[in-house]
Protein backbone atom coordinates (compact mmCIF):
# COMPACT_ATOMS: atom_id res chain seq x y z
CA UNK A 1 0.00 0.00 0.00
CA UNK A 2 1.22 3.48 -0.84
CA UNK A 3 -0.08 5.73 1.91
CA UNK A 4 -1.30 9.07 0.58
CA UNK A 5 -1.16 12.39 2.42
CA UNK A 6 -1.28 16.17 2.13
CA UNK A 7 1.48 18.80 2.20
CA UNK A 8 0.54 22.30 3.40
CA UNK A 9 2.95 25.20 2.93
CA UNK A 10 1.96 27.69 5.64
CA UNK A 11 4.65 30.08 4.41
CA UNK A 12 2.61 30.50 1.23
CA UNK A 13 -0.96 30.21 2.58
CA UNK A 14 -2.70 33.59 2.89
CA UNK A 15 -5.91 32.16 4.39
CA UNK A 16 -8.04 32.98 1.33
CA UNK A 17 -10.08 29.79 1.78
CA UNK A 18 -10.29 29.11 -1.96
CA UNK A 19 -9.54 25.44 -1.12
CA UNK A 20 -12.52 25.40 1.27
CA UNK A 21 -14.86 26.86 -1.34
CA UNK A 22 -13.55 24.63 -4.15
CA UNK A 23 -14.06 21.57 -1.92
CA UNK A 24 -17.59 22.73 -1.03
CA UNK A 25 -18.36 23.22 -4.71
CA UNK A 26 -16.93 19.86 -5.76
CA UNK A 27 -18.79 17.96 -3.01
CA UNK A 28 -21.94 20.09 -3.06
CA UNK A 29 -21.64 20.91 0.65
CA UNK A 30 -24.26 23.08 2.32
CA UNK A 31 -23.52 25.92 4.77
CA UNK A 32 -21.71 24.60 7.82
CA UNK A 33 -20.38 21.36 6.27
CA UNK A 34 -16.75 21.69 5.21
CA UNK A 35 -14.48 18.79 4.34
CA UNK A 36 -11.57 21.25 4.29
CA UNK A 37 -11.19 24.18 6.65
CA UNK A 38 -8.61 26.92 7.16
CA UNK A 39 -7.56 27.65 10.75
CA UNK A 40 -5.76 30.87 11.64
CA UNK A 41 -3.47 31.09 14.65
CA UNK A 42 -2.41 34.46 16.07
CA UNK A 43 0.67 34.57 18.26
CA UNK A 44 3.00 37.06 19.88
CA UNK A 45 2.54 40.73 20.66
CA UNK A 46 3.64 43.93 19.00
CA UNK A 47 6.29 44.44 17.66
CA UNK A 48 6.53 40.70 16.87
CA UNK A 49 3.05 39.41 16.16
CA UNK A 50 2.46 36.54 13.76
CA UNK A 51 -0.53 35.15 11.95
CA UNK A 52 -0.41 31.62 10.54
CA UNK A 53 -3.04 29.96 8.37
CA UNK A 54 -3.23 26.21 7.97
CA UNK A 55 -5.61 24.39 5.64
CA UNK A 56 -6.77 21.04 7.03
CA UNK A 57 -9.05 18.23 5.91
CA UNK A 58 -9.00 14.59 6.97
CA UNK A 59 -5.35 13.63 7.34
CA UNK A 60 -6.02 9.95 6.58
CA UNK A 61 -4.05 9.16 9.73
CA UNK A 62 -1.90 6.12 10.45
CA UNK A 63 -3.72 5.73 13.79
CA UNK A 64 -7.17 7.09 12.94
CA UNK A 65 -9.01 7.24 16.30
CA UNK A 66 -12.32 7.44 14.43
CA UNK A 67 -11.97 3.82 13.21
CA UNK A 68 -11.70 1.84 16.50
CA UNK A 69 -14.33 4.07 18.13
CA UNK A 70 -16.94 3.86 15.37
CA UNK A 71 -19.60 1.47 16.74
CA UNK A 72 -20.69 0.29 13.27
CA UNK A 73 -17.30 -0.40 11.61
CA UNK A 74 -18.46 2.03 8.89
CA UNK A 75 -15.15 3.91 8.88
CA UNK A 76 -12.28 2.07 7.25
CA UNK A 77 -8.85 2.63 5.75
CA UNK A 78 -8.83 1.84 2.03
CA UNK A 79 -6.31 -0.90 1.31
CA UNK A 80 -4.77 0.57 -1.85
CA UNK A 81 -3.90 4.08 -0.66
CA UNK A 82 -4.69 4.31 3.08
CA UNK A 83 -7.48 6.87 2.55
CA UNK A 84 -9.93 6.89 5.48
CA UNK A 85 -13.47 6.49 4.12
CA UNK A 86 -17.02 5.96 5.40
CA UNK A 87 -19.31 3.12 4.29
CA UNK A 88 -22.77 4.67 4.18
CA UNK A 89 -24.44 1.25 4.17
CA UNK A 90 -23.17 0.84 7.73
CA UNK A 91 -23.07 4.39 9.18
CA UNK A 92 -25.83 5.06 11.74
CA UNK A 93 -25.20 8.81 12.04
CA UNK A 94 -24.42 8.73 15.78
CA UNK A 95 -21.72 11.41 15.31
CA UNK A 96 -19.41 9.65 17.80
CA UNK A 97 -16.49 10.05 15.34
CA UNK A 98 -16.82 13.85 15.73
CA UNK A 99 -15.68 13.49 19.35
CA UNK A 100 -12.81 11.20 18.43
CA UNK A 101 -11.13 13.13 15.63
CA UNK A 102 -8.60 15.81 16.59
CA UNK A 103 -9.04 17.53 13.20
CA UNK A 104 -12.85 17.87 12.96
CA UNK A 105 -12.71 15.79 9.77
CA UNK A 106 -16.01 13.85 9.99
CA UNK A 107 -18.87 16.17 9.04
CA UNK A 108 -22.55 15.33 9.58
CA UNK A 109 -24.86 15.41 6.58
CA UNK A 110 -28.27 16.33 8.01
CA UNK A 111 -30.08 15.27 4.85
CA UNK A 112 -28.49 11.82 4.73
CA UNK A 113 -28.38 11.45 8.50
CA UNK A 114 -24.86 10.09 8.12
CA UNK A 115 -21.26 11.20 8.45
CA UNK A 116 -19.31 12.45 5.46
CA UNK A 117 -15.71 13.51 4.95
CA UNK A 118 -12.82 14.14 2.56
CA UNK A 119 -12.33 11.16 0.25
CA UNK A 120 -9.25 12.71 -1.45
CA UNK A 121 -11.46 13.35 -4.54
CA UNK A 122 -10.94 9.78 -5.67
CA UNK A 123 -13.15 10.30 -8.73
CA UNK A 124 -10.81 13.05 -9.94
CA UNK A 125 -7.77 10.96 -9.01
CA UNK A 126 -9.15 8.00 -11.00
CA UNK A 127 -9.33 10.37 -13.97
CA UNK A 128 -5.65 11.24 -13.47
CA UNK A 129 -6.29 14.60 -11.83
CA UNK A 130 -5.34 16.05 -8.43
CA UNK A 131 -7.78 16.67 -5.54
CA UNK A 132 -9.66 19.94 -6.11
CA UNK A 133 -8.09 21.68 -3.08
CA UNK A 134 -4.66 21.21 -4.66
CA UNK A 135 -5.59 22.52 -8.11
CA UNK A 136 -7.68 25.42 -6.79
CA UNK A 137 -5.07 26.92 -4.44
CA UNK A 138 -3.89 30.20 -6.01
CA UNK A 139 -0.71 30.12 -3.92
CA UNK A 140 0.15 26.49 -4.76
CA UNK A 141 0.33 25.86 -1.02
CA UNK A 142 -1.25 22.39 -1.07
CA UNK A 143 0.23 19.21 -2.52
CA UNK A 144 -1.11 15.67 -2.48
CA UNK A 145 0.65 12.39 -3.05
CA UNK A 146 2.46 9.45 -1.45
CA UNK A 147 3.34 10.63 2.04
CA UNK A 148 6.83 9.10 1.81
CA UNK A 149 7.65 11.34 -1.15
CA UNK A 150 6.14 14.43 0.51
CA UNK A 151 8.17 13.79 3.67
CA UNK A 152 11.33 13.27 1.60
CA UNK A 153 10.78 16.63 -0.12
CA UNK A 154 9.48 18.68 2.81
CA UNK A 155 10.44 16.97 6.08
CA UNK A 156 8.49 15.48 8.97
CA UNK A 157 6.71 18.42 10.61
CA UNK A 158 3.02 17.59 10.99
CA UNK A 159 1.81 20.09 13.57
CA UNK A 160 2.24 23.76 14.34
CA UNK A 161 1.52 25.65 17.53
CA UNK A 162 -2.23 25.69 18.08
CA UNK A 163 -2.84 22.31 16.42
CA UNK A 164 -3.51 19.07 18.33
CA UNK A 165 -0.50 16.87 18.97
CA UNK A 166 0.38 14.68 15.99
CA UNK A 167 1.12 11.87 18.47
CA UNK A 168 -2.63 11.24 18.91
CA UNK A 169 -3.39 9.92 15.42
CA UNK A 170 -0.11 10.15 13.46
CA UNK A 171 -1.61 12.22 10.61
CA UNK A 172 -0.37 11.79 7.05
CA UNK A 173 0.35 15.49 6.83
CA UNK A 174 3.49 17.48 6.19
CA UNK A 175 3.64 21.18 7.04
CA UNK A 176 6.27 23.67 5.90
CA UNK A 177 6.65 26.33 8.57
CA UNK A 178 9.74 28.36 7.59
CA UNK B 1 -26.50 22.33 24.22
CA UNK B 2 -27.44 20.10 21.29
CA UNK B 3 -27.56 16.73 22.97
CA UNK B 4 -31.08 16.64 24.46
CA UNK B 5 -31.60 13.06 23.28
CA UNK B 6 -28.46 11.87 25.09
CA UNK B 7 -29.35 14.03 28.09
CA UNK B 8 -32.69 12.22 28.48
CA UNK B 9 -31.22 8.82 27.60
CA UNK B 10 -28.38 8.92 30.15
CA UNK B 11 -30.50 10.31 32.99
CA UNK B 12 -33.41 7.90 32.38
CA UNK B 13 -31.27 4.78 32.01
CA UNK B 14 -28.98 5.65 34.94
CA UNK B 15 -32.00 6.34 37.18
CA UNK B 16 -33.49 2.99 36.09
CA UNK B 17 -30.25 1.14 36.81
CA UNK B 18 -29.83 2.79 40.21
CA UNK B 19 -33.40 2.14 41.28
CA UNK B 20 -33.20 -1.52 40.21
CA UNK B 21 -30.10 -1.82 42.41
CA UNK B 22 -31.78 -0.08 45.36
CA UNK B 23 -34.99 -2.12 44.95
CA UNK B 24 -32.87 -5.25 45.18
CA UNK B 25 -31.39 -3.91 48.43
CA UNK B 26 -34.94 -3.19 49.67
CA UNK B 27 -35.82 -6.78 48.88
CA UNK B 28 -32.81 -8.02 50.87
CA UNK B 29 -33.94 -5.99 53.87
CA UNK B 30 -37.54 -7.14 53.57
CA UNK B 31 -37.01 -10.87 54.03
CA UNK B 32 -39.80 -10.92 56.61
CA UNK B 33 -42.30 -9.83 53.93
CA UNK B 34 -44.80 -12.42 52.74
CA UNK B 35 -44.66 -13.32 49.04
CA UNK B 36 -47.84 -11.44 48.16
CA UNK B 37 -46.77 -8.39 50.21
CA UNK B 38 -43.48 -8.25 48.31
CA UNK B 39 -45.38 -8.59 45.04
CA UNK B 40 -47.66 -5.66 45.90
CA UNK B 41 -44.70 -3.56 47.05
CA UNK B 42 -42.44 -4.14 44.05
CA UNK B 43 -44.83 -4.63 41.12
CA UNK B 44 -45.49 -0.98 40.31
CA UNK B 45 -41.86 0.19 40.87
CA UNK B 46 -40.59 -2.52 38.50
CA UNK B 47 -43.13 -1.50 35.84
CA UNK B 48 -42.24 2.18 36.20
CA UNK B 49 -38.51 1.39 35.92
CA UNK B 50 -39.13 -0.64 32.72
CA UNK B 51 -41.15 2.19 31.19
CA UNK B 52 -38.48 4.75 32.18
CA UNK B 53 -35.70 2.68 30.62
CA UNK B 54 -37.75 2.26 27.43
CA UNK B 55 -38.25 6.04 27.32
CA UNK B 56 -34.48 6.38 27.55
CA UNK B 57 -34.09 3.90 24.70
CA UNK B 58 -36.54 5.88 22.55
CA UNK B 59 -34.58 9.07 23.27
CA UNK B 60 -31.32 7.37 22.24
CA UNK B 61 -32.88 6.38 18.90
CA UNK B 62 -33.83 9.98 18.23
CA UNK B 63 -30.12 10.85 18.50
CA UNK B 64 -29.31 8.65 15.49
CA UNK B 65 -29.23 10.19 12.02
CA UNK B 66 -30.02 6.83 10.38
CA UNK B 67 -31.92 4.72 12.96
CA UNK B 68 -32.59 2.03 10.34
CA UNK B 69 -28.92 1.11 10.69
CA UNK B 70 -29.20 0.83 14.49
CA UNK B 71 -28.27 -2.86 14.55
CA UNK B 72 -24.89 -1.99 13.00
CA UNK B 73 -23.95 -0.23 16.26
CA UNK B 74 -23.04 -3.53 17.92
CA UNK B 75 -20.59 -4.56 15.19
CA UNK B 76 -17.49 -3.04 16.76
CA UNK B 77 -17.73 -4.47 20.25
CA UNK B 78 -14.07 -5.46 20.09
CA UNK B 79 -12.82 -1.87 20.20
CA UNK B 80 -15.65 0.66 20.48
CA UNK B 81 -16.95 1.62 23.92
CA UNK B 82 -20.07 2.84 22.18
CA UNK B 83 -20.80 -0.67 20.86
CA UNK B 84 -20.21 -2.12 24.31
CA UNK B 85 -22.45 0.48 25.91
CA UNK B 86 -25.24 -0.24 23.43
CA UNK B 87 -25.05 -4.01 24.04
CA UNK B 88 -25.07 -3.52 27.82
CA UNK B 89 -27.89 -0.96 27.72
CA UNK B 90 -29.92 -3.30 25.51
CA UNK B 91 -29.26 -6.19 27.91
CA UNK B 92 -30.24 -4.06 30.92
CA UNK B 93 -33.48 -2.87 29.33
CA UNK B 94 -34.32 -6.41 28.21
CA UNK B 95 -33.67 -7.78 31.71
CA UNK B 96 -35.66 -4.95 33.32
CA UNK B 97 -38.68 -5.70 31.16
CA UNK B 98 -38.25 -9.43 31.82
CA UNK B 99 -38.10 -8.83 35.60
CA UNK B 100 -41.25 -6.69 35.51
CA UNK B 101 -43.03 -9.11 33.15
CA UNK B 102 -42.21 -12.17 35.27
CA UNK B 103 -43.33 -10.34 38.41
CA UNK B 104 -46.73 -9.64 36.83
CA UNK B 105 -47.16 -13.14 35.40
CA UNK B 106 -45.92 -15.12 38.43
CA UNK B 107 -47.34 -12.66 40.99
CA UNK B 108 -44.07 -12.76 42.92
CA UNK B 109 -40.69 -11.05 42.65
CA UNK B 110 -37.57 -12.88 41.44
CA UNK B 111 -34.72 -11.43 43.54
CA UNK B 112 -31.87 -13.13 41.66
CA UNK B 113 -33.14 -11.64 38.39
CA UNK B 114 -33.24 -8.18 40.00
CA UNK B 115 -29.64 -8.70 41.11
CA UNK B 116 -28.47 -9.81 37.65
CA UNK B 117 -30.29 -6.82 36.08
CA UNK B 118 -28.67 -4.42 38.56
CA UNK B 119 -25.17 -5.87 37.97
CA UNK B 120 -25.54 -5.64 34.17
CA UNK B 121 -26.80 -2.07 34.68
CA UNK B 122 -23.86 -1.05 36.85
CA UNK B 123 -21.40 -2.45 34.29
CA UNK B 124 -23.36 -0.45 31.70
CA UNK B 125 -22.81 2.76 33.72
CA UNK B 126 -19.06 2.08 33.55
CA UNK B 127 -19.34 1.60 29.76
CA UNK B 128 -21.31 4.87 29.47
CA UNK B 129 -18.52 6.62 31.36
CA UNK B 130 -15.82 5.04 29.19
CA UNK B 131 -17.73 6.04 26.03
CA UNK B 132 -17.30 9.72 26.94
CA UNK B 133 -14.04 9.54 28.91
CA UNK B 134 -12.15 7.98 25.99
CA UNK B 135 -13.11 10.76 23.55
CA UNK B 136 -10.87 13.74 22.85
CA UNK B 137 -13.38 16.27 24.24
CA UNK B 138 -11.79 18.50 26.87
CA UNK B 139 -13.43 17.87 30.25
CA UNK B 140 -14.96 14.54 29.25
CA UNK B 141 -11.55 12.82 29.26
CA UNK B 142 -11.59 12.89 33.04
CA UNK B 143 -12.41 10.62 35.96
CA UNK B 144 -15.24 13.07 36.69
CA UNK B 145 -17.22 11.49 33.84
CA UNK B 146 -17.30 8.12 35.65
CA UNK B 147 -17.96 9.62 39.09
CA UNK B 148 -20.68 11.89 37.74
CA UNK B 149 -22.46 8.96 36.06
CA UNK B 150 -22.16 6.57 39.02
CA UNK B 151 -23.21 9.38 41.38
CA UNK B 152 -26.33 10.08 39.31
CA UNK B 153 -27.10 6.36 39.18
CA UNK B 154 -26.92 5.97 42.96
CA UNK B 155 -28.62 9.26 43.90
CA UNK B 156 -31.50 9.16 41.41
CA UNK B 157 -31.77 5.39 41.89
CA UNK B 158 -32.15 5.72 45.66
CA UNK B 159 -34.64 8.58 45.64
CA UNK B 160 -36.67 7.11 42.76
CA UNK B 161 -36.87 3.70 44.43
CA UNK B 162 -38.04 5.29 47.71
CA UNK B 163 -40.58 7.44 45.85
CA UNK B 164 -41.97 4.37 44.08
CA UNK B 165 -42.41 2.27 47.20
CA UNK B 166 -43.32 5.11 49.61
CA UNK B 167 -47.06 5.23 48.74
CA UNK B 168 -47.30 1.58 49.88
CA UNK B 169 -45.80 2.35 53.30
CA UNK B 170 -48.82 4.32 54.38
CA UNK B 171 -51.11 1.39 53.53
CA UNK B 172 -51.27 -2.16 54.78
CA UNK B 173 -47.71 -3.56 54.37
CA UNK B 174 -47.43 -4.92 57.89
CA UNK B 175 -44.15 -6.76 57.83
CA UNK B 176 -42.10 -3.99 56.24
CA UNK B 177 -39.16 -2.29 57.87
CA UNK B 178 -39.93 1.09 56.31
CA UNK B 179 -37.36 3.12 58.25
CA UNK B 180 -34.65 0.54 57.57
CA UNK B 181 -35.39 0.75 53.85
CA UNK B 182 -35.29 4.56 53.79
CA UNK B 183 -32.04 4.66 55.75
CA UNK B 184 -30.47 2.12 53.40
CA UNK B 185 -31.52 4.21 50.40
CA UNK B 186 -30.21 7.35 52.07
CA UNK B 187 -26.84 5.63 52.59
CA UNK B 188 -26.75 4.78 48.86
CA UNK B 189 -27.53 8.43 48.00
CA UNK B 190 -24.79 9.64 50.39
CA UNK B 191 -22.34 7.30 48.63
CA UNK B 192 -23.41 8.69 45.23
CA UNK B 193 -23.10 12.28 46.43
CA UNK B 194 -19.65 11.59 47.91
CA UNK B 195 -18.46 10.03 44.65
CA UNK B 196 -19.64 13.13 42.75
CA UNK B 197 -17.86 15.47 45.20
CA UNK B 198 -14.58 13.54 44.83
CA UNK B 199 -14.89 13.45 41.03
CA UNK B 200 -15.68 17.14 40.93
CA UNK B 201 -12.59 17.92 43.01
CA UNK B 202 -10.43 15.88 40.62
CA UNK B 203 -12.05 17.38 37.52
CA UNK B 204 -9.68 20.35 37.50
CA UNK B 205 -6.71 18.09 36.79
CA UNK B 206 -8.07 17.34 33.30
CA UNK B 207 -10.12 20.38 32.43
CA UNK B 208 -7.39 22.40 30.73
CA UNK B 209 -6.40 19.78 28.16
CA UNK B 210 -7.26 20.47 24.54
CA UNK B 211 -6.73 17.71 21.98
CA UNK B 212 -9.02 18.89 19.18
CA UNK B 213 -8.53 21.61 16.59
CA UNK B 214 -10.48 24.82 17.10
CA UNK B 215 -11.52 23.66 20.61
CA UNK B 216 -11.17 25.60 23.83
CA UNK B 217 -10.47 24.10 27.25
CA UNK B 218 -13.53 22.94 29.18
CA UNK B 219 -12.59 25.52 31.85
CA UNK B 220 -13.25 28.34 29.34
CA UNK B 221 -16.63 26.91 28.34
CA UNK B 222 -17.71 26.16 31.91
CA UNK B 223 -16.88 29.74 32.96
CA UNK B 224 -20.16 30.68 31.24
CA UNK B 225 -22.15 28.21 33.34
CA UNK B 226 -21.09 29.18 36.87
CA UNK B 227 -24.65 29.89 38.00
CA UNK B 228 -25.91 26.59 36.65
CA UNK B 229 -23.07 24.61 38.25
CA UNK B 230 -23.62 26.30 41.63
CA UNK B 231 -27.42 25.82 41.41
CA UNK B 232 -26.93 22.09 40.69
CA UNK B 233 -24.72 21.58 43.74
CA UNK B 234 -26.99 23.66 46.00
CA UNK B 235 -30.02 21.65 44.83
CA UNK B 236 -28.10 18.41 45.52
CA UNK B 237 -27.23 19.57 49.04
CA UNK B 238 -30.84 20.61 49.77
CA UNK B 239 -31.98 17.23 48.40
CA UNK B 240 -29.51 15.38 50.64
CA UNK B 241 -30.76 17.27 53.73
CA UNK B 242 -34.37 16.49 52.83
CA UNK B 243 -33.54 12.82 52.18
CA UNK B 244 -31.66 12.71 55.50
CA UNK B 245 -34.69 14.20 57.25
CA UNK B 246 -36.93 11.51 55.70
CA UNK B 247 -34.54 8.83 56.97
CA UNK B 248 -34.80 10.00 60.60
CA UNK B 249 -38.26 11.62 60.75
CA UNK B 250 -41.07 9.74 62.50
CA UNK B 251 -43.83 11.79 60.90
CA UNK B 252 -45.93 9.73 58.47
CA UNK B 253 -48.26 12.54 57.46
CA UNK B 254 -46.09 14.34 54.91
CA UNK B 255 -43.79 11.42 54.10
CA UNK B 256 -45.01 10.66 50.58
CA UNK B 257 -45.20 14.28 49.45
CA UNK B 258 -41.74 15.03 50.89
CA UNK B 259 -40.35 11.96 49.13
CA UNK B 260 -41.63 13.21 45.79
CA UNK B 261 -40.30 16.69 46.61
CA UNK B 262 -36.86 15.14 47.19
CA UNK B 263 -37.16 13.28 43.86
CA UNK B 264 -38.03 16.53 42.05
CA UNK B 265 -35.08 18.35 43.67
CA UNK B 266 -32.64 15.60 42.71
CA UNK B 267 -33.95 15.43 39.14
CA UNK B 268 -33.32 19.19 38.84
CA UNK B 269 -29.87 18.87 40.49
CA UNK B 270 -28.71 15.98 38.34
CA UNK B 271 -30.33 17.52 35.27
CA UNK B 272 -28.34 20.73 35.75
CA UNK B 273 -25.15 18.71 36.23
CA UNK B 274 -25.83 16.67 33.08
CA UNK B 275 -26.70 19.79 31.07
CA UNK B 276 -23.33 21.27 32.00
CA UNK B 277 -21.68 17.97 31.00
CA UNK B 278 -23.12 18.18 27.49
CA UNK B 279 -22.02 21.78 26.88
CA UNK B 280 -18.35 20.77 27.07
CA UNK B 281 -17.85 19.86 23.37
CA UNK B 282 -18.53 23.57 22.73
Amino acid sequence: MTQIGFFIDVTKCIGCKTCVVACKDKNNLEVGRNFRRVYSFEQGVFPNPSLTHVSLSCNHCDVPTCIPNCPTTAIFKRAEDGAVLIDHDKCVGCRYCEWNCPYDAPQFNEQLGKMTKCDTCFDLRDAGEEPVCVTSCPLRAIEFGPIKELRKKYGNVSEIKGMPSASITKPNLVIKTK
Amino acid sequence: MDEWALFIFTLAVQASIGSTFVLYLFNLRSSELKEDEAYHLFRMPLIVISVLSLLGLAASFSHLGAPMNAFNTIRNIGSSWMSREIVLTGAFIGLTCLTAGLTIVQKKVTPWLMLVTAIVGLIDVYAMGALYATTLVSGWNSINTYTSFFGTTLILGAVLAVSLVAPKFSKETSGINAKGIIRGAFAVAVLGFTIQVVGSAMFFTAVHEVTMIDAVPASSILANYKGMIASGWIASIIGMFLFGYLAVSKSKKTFVSLTFTALAIFVVAQGLSRYVFYVMPG
